[in-house]
Formats: structure tokens, sequence, C-alpha cells
């Protein structure tokens, strides 16, 4: 393959629930017909994120037990992922991973969980409800539609400089009042979609490796890539 | 025992008599019935019973009819709730049609439990035993994490802190909390050991003690196997019973040793084994002798192994499999896989509620374990045929060799065209269910439906 892309699984091994880990599948199968490749390597607990030896993240959700233990081990990586967010570093950060990004999020039990604080958003809990079933937004900036399954009690509320993944069409979003889904934050990409959400939105995978490519190779010439046709898997 | 009583029980009986004789069913709404009439008719019925309660993820249906075939070898007739009756009114008509014969040389009731029902049943009735097969993740929309699962159970145990817990050795959780009761393991020791840690994508790798990532000596599948703490030497307990080897397996049966007793076993996948010794275990603990034990999981019992079926549809030998959540879909692809003859492939997929309404949970079977350059003929189909396809697509699948069916009488069609004799069909459970009424509309199911 003509280029290479270094993809740090956030605590692969701790938040792997719902099927997440089909976001990285579906971003090396794309990837492969853009004529790229994609070195996959999970960074958890012990190891380290350095924000110059990755070129694009993935951060899952998990059960809260592993999520709360994730919450206090991702602070000593919190400036280099940071650092690497605001270097415009694409991430892709699905459910508890989205939450961690933010300021906090509360558990099951009415704790705080802190986050990482590099993106401006809070996650409340609700009593005794989850949102769960078929979710579909609309992404006016790109005129696409994206489709999903939701499954989270957390109700997240975007701050400042993020703007939503997309307007809910039918489902709950993030916190099932404001008609938002979701966040994009420059190259972060956030929601609670699980299905998982690159496997039904193809065009989104397409976007986020671009953003990888274009960041990293900033001299070539990536027509072909933009030119690949997604077909339909939903 | 109470008029109430009594009287629901007779009320349930009666119920059950006439559903049974006119309508040919009624595996709960006798149970419903009784129920209505006294709430706490279980505890009158359930009384004089010694009781073993059968429960976790993935097996139990299996481990309950395997431990009841044993027990039956020693002591004559067992009660038990049949197949997927596992809520508290299936358990309820399992008891009030019970017919307990002279032979029976002990009172003895083997009940499949839902996770979440094991609270509710011990208000009711004193377990003797406890199994605990494992704990996956399985259809998150319904069941939550495998925390607040185990907790559930936990909190029936606690009830009955006389009752002896048979637990999954080699699965952690199951070691992850003191409990006053007696604790018999059981698991596997049939491997070299070499320092290991479980795929990224496996499930409840943390040590319940101190939260750093467990390591493995051996390990059978997932998070099961002889694992360890390498921070604070949180480990493997001591087992009673365990395979000490496995001398064949195939995908229509595994031969193997526990405590050095050769069993054949006549349904395939190493899942299944985890299911036998379990069985196994209680039989030793009810002092059944280990031959005796043996001969009784070694039987080749269709009515056991009904689970697994195979159908000949015209010229193929197709075996029917239900999957429903990636440990167990991961156990199923590595059977197929012991095949030695060429076999072709349908997966059909469906999201109703009892299949759980997401489909995520493909992505967590390893499909890409598939050897697709092997296999002549794939197959998807079922409602939600688009997701699988696609998931097929990305595990590699060969393009030429890609079939796509929504209708299932197509899917029927399709698998006559298939190249080779073996067939396996893979399916979530309502498609089980649909792809068996039209078989059995064309005749192709002996015995019709039942």
């Amino acid at each position: 393959m003509k280029y290479q892309l270094k993809l740090a699984h956030l605590y692969g091994d701790l938040l792997n629930t719902y099927g997440d880990i089909g976001n990285i599948l579906v971003l090396q199968y794309y990837a492969k017909q853009m004529d790229t490749d994609i070195d996959v390597k999970v960074v958890s607990l012990e190891q380290d994120f350095k924000k110059d030896a990755f070129d694009l993240a993935f951060f899952g959700g998990g059960q809260d037990f592993e999520q709360a233990i994730v919450s206090k081990d991702i602070q000593r990586m919190k400036n280099e992922l940071t650092a690497f967010i605001e270097d415009d570093g694409p991430i892709l950060a699905i459910c508890g991973g989205y939450q961690l990004l933010g300021h906090y999020y509360i558990g099951a039990h009415g704790e705080k969980i802190e986050g990482i604080h590099a993106l401006d958003h809070y996650t409340k809990s609700q009593d005794h409800n989850r949102f769960i079933g078929d979710i579909t937004i609309k992404n006016e900036e790109f005129n696409e539609t994206y489709h999903g399954f939701e499954n989270h009690n957390g109700m997240t509320f975007l701050g400042k400089g993020e703007r939503p993944l997309g307007t809910v069409i039918s489902g709950h979003g993030n916190n099932g009042q404001d008609q938002t889904e979701g966040a994009i934050y420059k190259n972060v990409w956030c929601s609670y979609f699980h299905g998982p959400i690159l496997a039904r939105n193809g065009l989104l995978a397409k976007r986020i490796l671009l953003a990888a490519l274009k960041r990293k190779y900033p001299q070539a010439d990536f027509s072909k890539q933009e030119a690949l046709i997604i077909k339909p898997t939903y | 025992m109470s008029f109430k009583s009594s009287l629901a029980i007779t009320v349930g009986k009666s119920s059950r008599w006439f559903l049974h004789k006119f309508l040919h069913g009624g595996t709960s709404l006798p149970g419903k019935i009784a129920l209505k009439l006294d709430p706490d008719v279980l505890k009158a019925l359930a009384k004089d019973y010694e009781i073993i309660v059968i429960t976790g993820t993935n097996g139990k249906t299996l481990t309950t009819a395997l431990t009841v075939k044993v027990l039956e070898k020693a002591f004559g007739h067992v009660l038990t709730n049949p197949s997927g009756s596992n809520m508290k009114q299936g358990i309820v008509t399992a008891f009030l049609s019970d017919h307990v014969s002279k032979k029976s040389k002990r009172k003895l009731a083997v009940l499949e439990t839902d996770e979440a029902n094991v609270p509710i049943i011990c208000q009711y009735v004193s377990p003797k035993y406890f199994v605990l097969t494992n704990l996956f993740r399985d259809q998150m929309d319904r069941y939550g994490e495998i925390y607040t699962t185990y907790d559930k159970i936990l909190a029936g145990i606690a009830l009955h802190p006389k009752a002896t817990v048979i637990a999954n050795g080699d699965a952690p959780i199951f070691n992850s909390k003191n409990l006053p009761n007696r604790v018999v393991y059981y698991g596997f020791d049939n491997q070299a050991e070499q320092d290991q840690l479980a795929p990224a994508n496996t499930d409840g790798l943390l040590c319940p003690k101190c939260h750093h990532i467990l390591h493995f000596k051996a390990r059978t599948y997932s998070n099961l196997g002889k694992y360890f703490c390498p921070n604070c030497g949180f480990m493997r307990p001591e087992l009673t019973h365990y395979v000490s080897h496995i001398d064949q397996q195939t995908p229509q049966s595994s031969t193997f040793e526990i405590d050095d007793q050769q069993i054949t076993l006549h349904i395939g996948g190493t899942y299944n084994i985890y299911n036998a010794l379990a069985a196994y275990t209680v039989g030793q603990e009810l002092g059944i002798a280990k031959d005796t034990i043996a001969k009784a999981l070694s039987d080749n019992d269709e009515k056991v192994f009904g689970r697994q079926e195979v159908i000949q549809l015209d010229d193929k030998e197709v075996t029917l499999i239900l999957v429903k959540n990636p440990v167990g879909l991961d156990q199923v692809l590595e059977m197929i896989k012991t095949d030695t003859e060429p076999f072709s492939l349908a997966v059909l997929l469906n999201a109703n509620y009892a299949d759980g309404i997401d489909t995520s949970w493909i992505w967590d079977g390893q499909f890409e374990s598939l050897p697709f350059d092997q296999i002549p003929y794939v197959l998807t189909g079922g409602e939600r045929f688009k997701d699988i396809t696609f998931r097929l697509r990305v595990a590699g699948v060969n393009e030429e060799k890609f079939y796509q069916e929504e209708k299932l009488s197509d899917v029927v069609n399709s698998i006559k065209q298939m190249p080779t004799r073996h067939v396996y069909v893979l399916a979530t459970y309502t498609a089980v269910l649909q792809l068996r009424k039209l078989l059995n509309e064309q005749g192709y199911l002996k015995g019709g439906m039942d």
C-alpha cells in the first residue's frame, strides 16, 4: 500500500462493548480501497499515548466498571491527547469514549466520573431510563443522513466550539431534549451510535480517513481517494 | 400447606392438563394461573425437593439437560423445566406437572433459571446447589452488564448460604467475591502453560481485586482459562474436577477426559465440553460414580442434543445452529472449522426482540477467522441480511462465491444449490424458528415441529 496510518485503539481491551471494534475493521476495509494500510495498536493501562506516534485514534465505550477505571488512568495521557486534538488529530469516539473526552459524566450510582476536558461537553444521567433503539440523524453541513442504534443512559450537553454530528430525525440523540446527536470538534467525531457507526455510514468513514491522510501527507494528491464511491450498506 | 396454595396447585394442575390435552401446549400458562391465585405457590410446590439451579449466559439449556441425564441414570426420574421456560411461570408449571414415580430414589429438581430470575426464584425455593456456567455480554439491550448480572445471581445465592456453588473456575468473575458458601470449581487443565494475554476485544479482563489486566497461563476461549494477575497475585482457584485432555473434536462430537475418565459427547464445540463438565461435577457432588456419569454423558440422545440439529434437505446435510452472542458465535465458528469435509455456509440475521434488537454484536464475532478461500458458497439472509452481508464483506468473503437472499424461501432454494454436501446454517433465534416452520411446511422436518 502507498500510504500508512497508525491507529491508537484507546483502551481496546477494556472498552469494547456493542461491536464498536467494527469501526476499526470498517476503517481498514475502506482504507484498503484508498491504497492505505492501517496499523492498529491498543493503548491501555500501563501504556502511553504520544501525539506524534499516531495518525488516528478510536475510543469506544464499555461497561461502567471498566469506564471508571479508564477515567482514572486516562488522566496521565490527558495532555498528549489534548495536544493531538488541538493539532487536528482525527479521533472517532463512541459512547463512553465520547463522554470521557468531555468534562465528566455521572455514573450509575450518582458518582461524578472525570473526563479529560479536551472537549467542552458534559454528561448527566437519567433516572432508571436508557435511550434504546434505532436512530437517524441528518448532518446539514455535509448533506448526509446517518443511521445507528443508540443504547445509553447518559444525557450529553454540548459546549462552546462543538457542533453536533447531526440533527435527530428519529430517536433520542445526545439528551432527548435539544435534537442534537454526537459532536464534532476540529477532527474529532463523537457519537452515541452503535451498529457500529461506520458500518452503516461509510461516508463518515471516508471523511475520517481523508482527514487523517491529508494531515499526514499534506503534499499528496488524494483526488482518487476522494472519488471513492461508498455503496450503501444499510 | 395453606388452603390458598392447595387451591392454586389444583387449579394450576387442571389447567395444565386441559392445555396439554386439548391445545398441545402450556409451558407457562398453568404456572401463571397458579401464581395469580397464590403468589407463594412455588414455596409449597418445591418444599420436598433437592433443588439444583443452573444459570449463566451460555450453556444453561444443555447443562441442564446433561445434568438431568446424569442424575436420571443414577436416581431415576428427575424434575426439570423444559428448555427455554426458565422464568418463574415456567418453573411453577414444571413443578405442577411433575409425577414423582415410586422408582425415584430421590426427589430432585434441576432448574434452568434465567440469570435475572435467580434472586426471585430463591425467595421461594431453597437450592442445594447453584451451577454457574459463565457470564458474557449477551443482548445488552436486555441484560446489561456482566457485573450487574452477577450481582443479581449473588443476591439469590446470599439467601442460601448453606447451598454449594458449583462454578466455572476458568471464569475470573466467579472468583471475584468471597462467598460464605462452599464453592466447587471446575475448568480446563489440558494445555501446556505459556504466559499470554487475551485478544483486545474480550470482555471481563480486569483483575477484580486490583484492576490490572489479567494474564493467562492457558486460555480456552474468551476470558476463560488459567488466569492470573501479575500485579497482585489473584489467580484461578484450584479445580476440583477438570478436563485433562481433549482427544478429538469434530462438528458433531468431542472426545475428552475428565479426571482421566474418557467421555464422548455427541455434540461438537469446546463450549459444550464445559457444559458436560458442569454436569459431571454435579454428578460427583451427588455421589454418582465416575463411570456412570461418563456413560450418561456419552449416550447419543437426540432429545438432549436437539438444539444443534441436522436436517436432510434433499442431498444436503444441513446443520442448523442458533447464534445469539459473540462468544457463542466464535465458538460455533471454531467448531465448524473442525469439519474435515468441505462445507458451505449460510448466516441468517434477524433483529426481533428475542434476537436482540441491536445487531452490533455481529462485529464482535471473529468472522475473519473463517477460511473463506476454502468455502465454495457463502449465503446471507434474514430480515437484517444487509447488516450481515456487509459484516462478511469486511471479513473478507470471496465476492464470486457470495450470495444474498432476503426471503427465507429463496434461502432454502439457495441452500439446495450449494456445491457441498455439508451445509452450516447459523441463525438467530427467530430466524431459526422461521426456517424450521418453512422446512416443516415443505416436509423436511422429521416428526413435525416438536
